[in-house]
């Protein structure tokens, strides 16, 4: 088991939004954290990281615990977010971008170059801005960025977020591919339905609680999951 | 070895307990949102570790008659895509229900048993359960999952059976003990050679004592394996049986607990009827430690029934059945004694002076009437016979109680 979380209390003030979370992500694996907005997704990904310290309960990397550790801490320990919206730096150029995700990495520029292979879309436009890159490079560009950390685990927030269905499909295409090579994912989506294609485990999130549990292939046929995500029922799908 | 999810069968104890960790938390969340029964009673308890459990409210057959037919279901009928029956306490009648999800998964934990027992997509199946009783449904699922080539007819007829035997030759039989032994008494009867036969494995529905395997495997010339299942949680796929003897839960599947030398269960993953803390009403006791087929579930050694019921012929009988038969008949009232084997039930009824005649047919008619009444209401042969009355030593023995010999 590559990440390991029991019990995972989360919150924010005197609200807590995730109520005991308790979830495993093992190597090689693509899981998905699937759930509406508001279930707490985002404030599970974020207290893994540190960004959002937990109030009680274990996270655990490699079988070692990580529950207060610095947010820097823990791309040393191999496990990188990339953040809902992207979040790249629109004032810097494609190259700077990447090579502020390696920072910690004394090899960045030779990861550069794997990174760049990975992303040919990324090398035409290495000077170009951030800013001005279209909604679906830019999500390529924070993967990229993610990547240059040389990550064990990868955490990815809602990279289909404003992308069109097209390049949804890309973005899903190239997790793969990247989970072919050998890296974890731990993929949060709102969107249920894409997510189940390509993970081999999901679980569902439902007002901070996991709901069902189990594999893409089972919760695609889970009614209540269809039901609440999928918006229609698998009679009416195939219909 | 042969294992068809060496991924869970195999898992490493911390891995599966965090796995049972989560869906424990995850089934009381369903529990809570879905269940009335439950909401009431999980109202404030949280799981922080496995250990907490223990802290749970149980569930009993009782609750769960009670609750008949779907007060316990976690689904809205419209999910629900299979029922199956089963008896509960004093016979009275529980429905378990099914979503297309729990059929899979029980084709799947049915499958491990059946490669476990060597099964392959190579070999032919026949499922001999005399018409069809609960569990054969499991088998058939799981052969499915296995792919291997199932004979789906299931006649009542020993005959007709050992003549599939012959004509289908089948690699691997599925079946009750009662069955088992008939057909290998059949086969001695009629002087065939159960070398003859294709048979390899011979896999029988409930666990049986050393020697009735030993007869059992040299009447068919089989190796046998047995199953242990509970019918209101799952029967077959709670556990599987290895090449070593011993019966594995499924633990990514069940949560077991022995409370008091009672087998206790919890679903884990069951969507239309998930049970928390199921009062087995089976004896049991569990072994954990590795054992030498590699799998890591906790092994089990079930006993003898907790709560008065038999089996006769595969069929879940309780004394109280008997007896409220025999009220309804005209030798209601009448002490009498049970005598229980694996095959038949016979009653002994002591007659009083009021029912005796000096002519045969009017004592043969009440003895047939009765008969009939005990095939028609419990769906078992009962012998009936009538005795002298006992001289009464305690007056509250001699009324109406119910001896009973097993």
């Amino acid at each position: 088991m590559l990440l390991q979380v029991r019990n995972l209390r989360a919150g924010y003030g005197s609200l807590e939004v995730v109520h005991g979370v308790s979830l495993h992500v093992c190597r090689g694996e693509i899981v998905g954290l699937l759930g509406a907005n508001g279930a707490g997704k985002t404030s599970l990904l974020k207290s893994l990281v540190g960004l959002l310290p937990p109030r009680q309960g274990e996270v655990l990397v490699d079988g070692r615990p990580t529950r207060g550790q610095p947010p820097w801490r823990s791309v040393s320990n191999g496990v990188v977010l990339v953040p809902e919206g992207k979040m790249i730096f629109p004032d810097l150029t494609v190259r700077e971008n990447l090579l502020i995700g390696g920072y910690h990495n004394p090899d960045r520029l030779l990861q550069l170059d794997i990174v760049l292979e990975r992303f040919p879309r990324l090398r035409e436009r290495q000077q170009q801005l951030g800013g001005t890159l279209s909604g679906g490079e830019q999500q390529m560009l924070a993967l990229g960025r993610a990547l240059m950390a040389r990550p064990r685990l990868l955490l990815l927030d809602e990279p289909s977020l404003g992308l069109a269905p097209m390049l949804v499909r890309e973005v899903f295409a190239e997790i793969q591919r990247l989970r072919d090579l050998g890296l974890t994912v731990l993929l949060v989506e709102q969107n249920v339905a894409a997510p189940l294609q390509i993970a081999d485990r999901a679980y569902v999130m439902e007002t901070g609680e996991i709901i069902p549990e189990g594999e893409a292939d089972q919760l695609r046929h889970n009614a209540q999951v269809q039901r609440a995500y999928l918006g229609s029922t698998a009679e009416e799908q195939s219909a | 070895m042969n294992v068809f999810e060496p991924r869970y069968e195999l898992m490493s104890r911390a891995e599966l307990e965090q796995l049972q960790l989560e869906r424990l938390q995850a089934l009381l969340a369903r529990l809570k949102r879905h269940v009335r029964r439950y909401r009431e009673k999980l109202a404030g308890c949280q799981v922080q570790s496995l250990a907490d459990l223990a802290r749970l409210p149980f569930t009993t057959p009782e609750e769960m008659a009670d609750s008949f037919p779907y007060g316990l279901f976690a689904c809205p009928m419209r999910e629900i895509i299979r029922l199956h029956t089963s008896v509960g306490p004093e016979g009275r009648p529980l429905v378990i229900g099914h979503t297309r999800n729990d059929l899979t998964q029980w084709g799947r934990l049915v499958a491990r048993q059946l490669v476990a027992s060597g099964v392959t997509a190579n070999d032919v199946l026949q499922v001999c359960f005399g018409g069809g009783a609960y569990g054969s449904a499991g088998y058939l699922f799981g052969a499915q999952t296995v792919e291997a080539s199932v004979i789906a007819e299931d006649p009542t007829h020993v005959d007709y059976q050992v003549a599939m035997l012959q004509n289908y030759r089948p690699t691997v039989l599925v079946t009750t003990p009662a069955i088992a032994l008939d057909l290998a008494q059949r086969i001695e009867q009629r002087r065939l050679d159960p070398q003859s036969l294709n048979l390899r494995t011979v896999l029988l529905s409930r666990p049986v004592d050393t020697p009735t395997r030993e007869q059992i495997a040299a009447g068919l010339f089989a190796r046998v394996q047995c199953n242990f299942g509970v019918s209101e949680i799952l029967d077959p796929g709670l556990c599987v049986e290895c090449e070593a003897g011993s019966f594995h839960i499924q633990e990514d599947h069940f949560l077991a607990e022995v409370h008091e030398g009672e087998l206790v269960l919890t679903t884990l993953c069951r969507e239309a009827l998930p049970l928390l803390r199921y009062h087995t009403r089976v004896a049991a006791e569990t072994v954990a430690g590795r054992c030498a087929c590699g799998r890591t579930g906790l092994r089990l050694m079930p006993g003898r029934r907790l709560d008065g019921r038999w089996w006769v012929k595969d069929t879940p009988v309780y004394a109280r059945q008997v007896e409220a038969v025999l009220s309804h008949s005209r030798a209601a009232g009448r002490p009498f004694t049970v005598t229980v084997s694996d095959r038949q039930l016979a009653v002994a009824i002591e007659l009083s002076d009021d029912l005796f005649a000096d002519t045969v047919w009017v004592i043969e008619s009440l003895r047939r009437e009765i008969e009939a009444e005990f095939l028609g209401r419990l769906g078992v042969v009962v012998e009936v016979r009538f005795v002298n009355p006992r001289v009464p030593t305690d007056p509250d023995v001699a009324t109406t109680t119910a001896r009973t010999a097993v």
